[in-house]
């Protein structure tokens, strides 16, 4: 990984389940909740996306991410852990590109909590992407 | 008093200046924005924010040595 919130190609299968356990050390954490993103085989102008190159202001998305969780945190007081991990460079289509996960002690707020963390990230991280066809 | 600054240029502003950083020598943002609008003229056709040593910008300011400066076109990720 090129720093705790980005990697380089696709979130693969076997780093989504290395990144599920990093909750089992808290068995007061009751509930989690995760979201993979995935790179989509949209129809731009009548040609079909394989992959999406994307880039990211490595040293922002640090930054930006440690605030998220920050945030998140103090939003919600039964949250105990949130991890986010992005893509950089090629994903294909079908392949995953983002990860997020949070831990709580209830559902309530492992729930609502992942999806604030989503849609900060969406709005806050700085990372770009370039259809390939 | 003008500074020597770096700006780094992401996503579309990448894309059409063809480059990953260039120095620069402003005393704010606002000189800063002009003369890389000046040197990019097609930049100008990009929507985009500045960060200030990784932080976003809400109004120009002025700008000191070494200070980093990031052209940053809407956020795309997820």
């Amino acid at each position: 990984m090129k720093n705790r919130y980005l990697v380089g190609g696709p979130i693969s299968p076997l780093l989504i389940s290395e990144l599920m356990t990093l909750g089992n050390d808290d068995p007061g954490a009751g509930a989690v909740s995760v979201f993979i993103g995935k790179v989509r085989d949209d129809k731009v102008n009548e040609q079909q996306v394989i992959a999406l190159q994307y880039s990211a202001y490595d040293a922002m998305v640090e930054k930006e991410a440690e605030d998220i969780i920050k945030t998140v945190k103090s939003a919600f007081s039964d949250v105990r852990k949130v991890l986010i991990v992005h893509s950089t460079g090629e994903v294909s289509a079908g392949e995953a590109s983002l990860f997020i996960m949070v831990t709580a002690g209830h559902r309530d707020h492992a729930t609502r909590a992942c999806r604030h963390t989503l849609e900060m990230v969406k709005e806050r991280l700085p990372v770009w992407k370039k259809e390939i066809f | 008093m003008t500074a020597a600054v770096t700006v780094l240029f992401f996503g579309d502003a990448r894309e059409v200046t063809g480059t990953e950083a260039e120095d620069f020598k402003a005393g704010d943002t606002t000189e800063l924005r002009r003369q890389i609008l000046e040197r990019y003229p097609g930049l100008g056709q990009v929507s985009f924010r500045l960060a200030l040593n990784r932080v976003l910008l809400k109004e120009d300011t002025g700008l000191k040595g070494n200070d980093i400066i990031a052209i940053l076109p809407p956020f795309e990720g997820g």
